[in-house]
């Protein structure tokens, strides 16, 4: 069975979409409501989590961009975590962004009318409808903002999704019914291949979420357990880093590998070693 | 009624998908048979048409405005077919955006993967993948220009569209049958009031292609048969106009009245 990625420019929409999926094709839930649970595993308070689903790193509202990455890997290796188990519809989590080149994956991207949410935003600010349409564009430059500072990807770009479908003149119940439709083809089948490839999703964000929480700069990628980090450090720190990268993604379960590398602002790194 | 607009770029594999839904639902489908209308009916040599909709303007198609009335002649030919066929599928350039200010219009994008695309090119035309990669990115940029001069957005914003479908893991006949199922909505389906609707768009785009010439800026609208115009103040030569809208309204059928709004803001709808 497959897994189902939505994602919406407007939060009720995907919701709305998102649970009615669920109900007609019984796949599990994977949204919002998640974070609590991860809150609780990582001991994180949840509102910092869903902050950091939502804004980009600032160091005024007490979120530095090192502890924004860790929340954002914490969420990540949790939610593939659950799609591991195959059946599930996610939406609200940013899986859209990291859940990619995963051939049972249906992506699926939500419009809303846009004079709709702009009628919505002016009467829940008291605002006129030119103002809110500015509101609402602010929103969507800030949101891909987001996505590209977090995942490098524009999560508007049609590219990323399979299907996109706009609420304008379709009914979201039409939509979910495509939706499940659509998930039903044999080409969203799980494979091994792709199960495989899953599998190395979640153990590269597993590797990372460890590494996180003490580093920064951090990227993995993992194969068949055999993990690659690439990271940056002065010269000097090197050997240093690289024994402590290789201690703590080797404690986490099914690497069997680690290779370092290291990718550096060689500029930076000539300022520095001058001072 | 459901008038169905396909848009695609180079062998994306919309004018499968667009066949396919055409037979499917046995609806006319139209492609460049309306540029051969335009050509007939506007006395324009149809390469000249065919250019107009997929090269972008140059400096000097922006001077002379060649470009706003080739394109208007193919709009009021489309508009025409629209409105007498009332359901077709019509797949190539832009259709979404010549159609715009009908309802009930179901606009569907194909896309697809560039590698596949390479792929196919290669075995189509028997040439290098960097050959055929560069020839579609180029043929992409063209539309993408096209489409921003003229209508002042990109034709990848997928807010343009109702339906966006991928053609990968979901196949072309999959995609027919999502098209063919939403188009099945009620929201697309005939009403008396988009009868009405496609009916005065097909008036006013035979308006402003028999103004555009001389009026290039020139914005034209229909409600009931009654046709308001909105020309630009310094190219109104108030006069001249008059006088062509008065047999403008003799040789075309369907106008009851005609009326000449100076310095007011067209609505939406007005082409």
């Amino acid at each position: 069975m497959s897994i189902i990625v939505i994602s919406a420019d407007d939060r009720a929409a995907e919701d709305q979409i998102g649970s009615r999926t669920a109900e007609i094709t019984g796949y599990g839930r994977l949204e919002y409501g998640l974070l609590k649970e991860i809150a609780a595993k990582y001991d994180i308070e949840e509102e910092k989590l869903a902050e950091a689903l939502e804004r980009e790193p600032s160091l005024l509202r007490g979120m530095p961009p090192k502890k924004w990455y860790y929340y954002l890997a914490c969420i990540e290796a949790e939610v593939l975590e659950r799609l591991a188990a195959d059946k599930m519809v996610t939406w609200s989590l940013a899986a859209h962004l990291y859940v990619l080149g995963i051939s049972h994956a249906l992506r699926v991207r939500i419009l809303s009318d846009s004079e709709k949410m702009a009628k919505a935003v002016a009467e829940e600010n008291g605002v006129s409808l030119q103002k809110a349409r500015k509101i609402l564009a602010k929103r969507q430059r800030q949101r891909v903002q987001w996505s590209q500072a977090a995942y490098g990807q524009d999560e508007t770009d049609p590219a990323l999704y399979d299907l996109v479908i706009n609420l304008g003149q379709i009914d979201p119940d039409e939509a979910a019914a495509t939706i499940a439709k659509a998930v039903g083809y044999r080409k969203f089948e799980p494979m091994t291949y792709s199960r495989k490839c899953l599998a190395n999703l979640l153990l590269a964000a597993k590797v990372k979420t460890r590494l996180l929480e003490t580093m920064s700069d951090i990227d993995v990628q993992s194969r068949d357990g055999r993990v690659i980090v690439t990271t940056k450090a002065l010269r000097r720190d090197k050997q240093k880093k690289t024994l402590a990268i290789k201690e703590l993604a080797g404690s986490v379960e099914g690497v069997n590998f680690v290779e370092v590398h290291f990718n550096n602002d060689i500029f930076k790194e000539a300022a520095q070693s001058l001072r | 009624m459901a008038i169905i607009t396909i848009s695609r770029g180079s062998y994306y594999m919309g004018k499968a998908v667009a066949e396919k839904v055409a037979e499917r639902l046995g609806y006319p489908l139209v492609s460049r048979d309306v540029l051969l209308e335009a050509s007939e009916r506007f006395s324009v040599p149809e390469i000249k048409l065919a250019r107009a909709i997929h090269d972008a303007p140059r400096i000097l198609d922006r001077l002379s405005h060649s470009k706003q009335s080739y394109i208007a002649y193919i709009r009021a030919a489309l508009a025409e077919r629209a409105a007498a066929e009332g359901k077709l599928v019509y797949h190539g350039l832009a259709g979404h955006l010549l159609l715009t200010g009908l309802e009930q219009v179901l606009k569907v994008r194909i896309t697809a993967d560039l590698e596949k695309r390479v792929a196919q090119e290669v075995e189509r035309s028997k040439i290098s993948a960097r050959k055929a990669r560069e020839l579609l990115l180029k043929d992409d940029l063209q539309r993408r220009k096209w489409t921003k001069t003229l209508y002042g957005v990109d034709p990848s914003d997928s807010t343009l569209y109702d339906l966006v479908i991928r053609i990968d893991k979901i196949t072309v006949d999959q995609a027919v049958d999502f098209i063919c199922e939403t188009a099945d909505n009620a929201c697309f389906q005939d009403t008396e009031k988009c009868l009405r609707k496609a009916k005065d768009f097909a008036i006013a785009c035979r308006v402003k292609a028999a103004l555009v010439e001389e009026w290039p800026n020139i914005k034209v609208a229909c409600h009931y048969g009654n046709v308001v115009v909105y020309p630009r103040e310094k190219e109104s030569k108030a006069g001249k106009l008059r006088k062509r809208l008065d047999q403008i309204c003799n040789a075309l059928e369907g106008i009851h009245n005609v009326e000449v709004h100076r310095a007011s803001q067209p609505p939406v709808d007005a082409v």
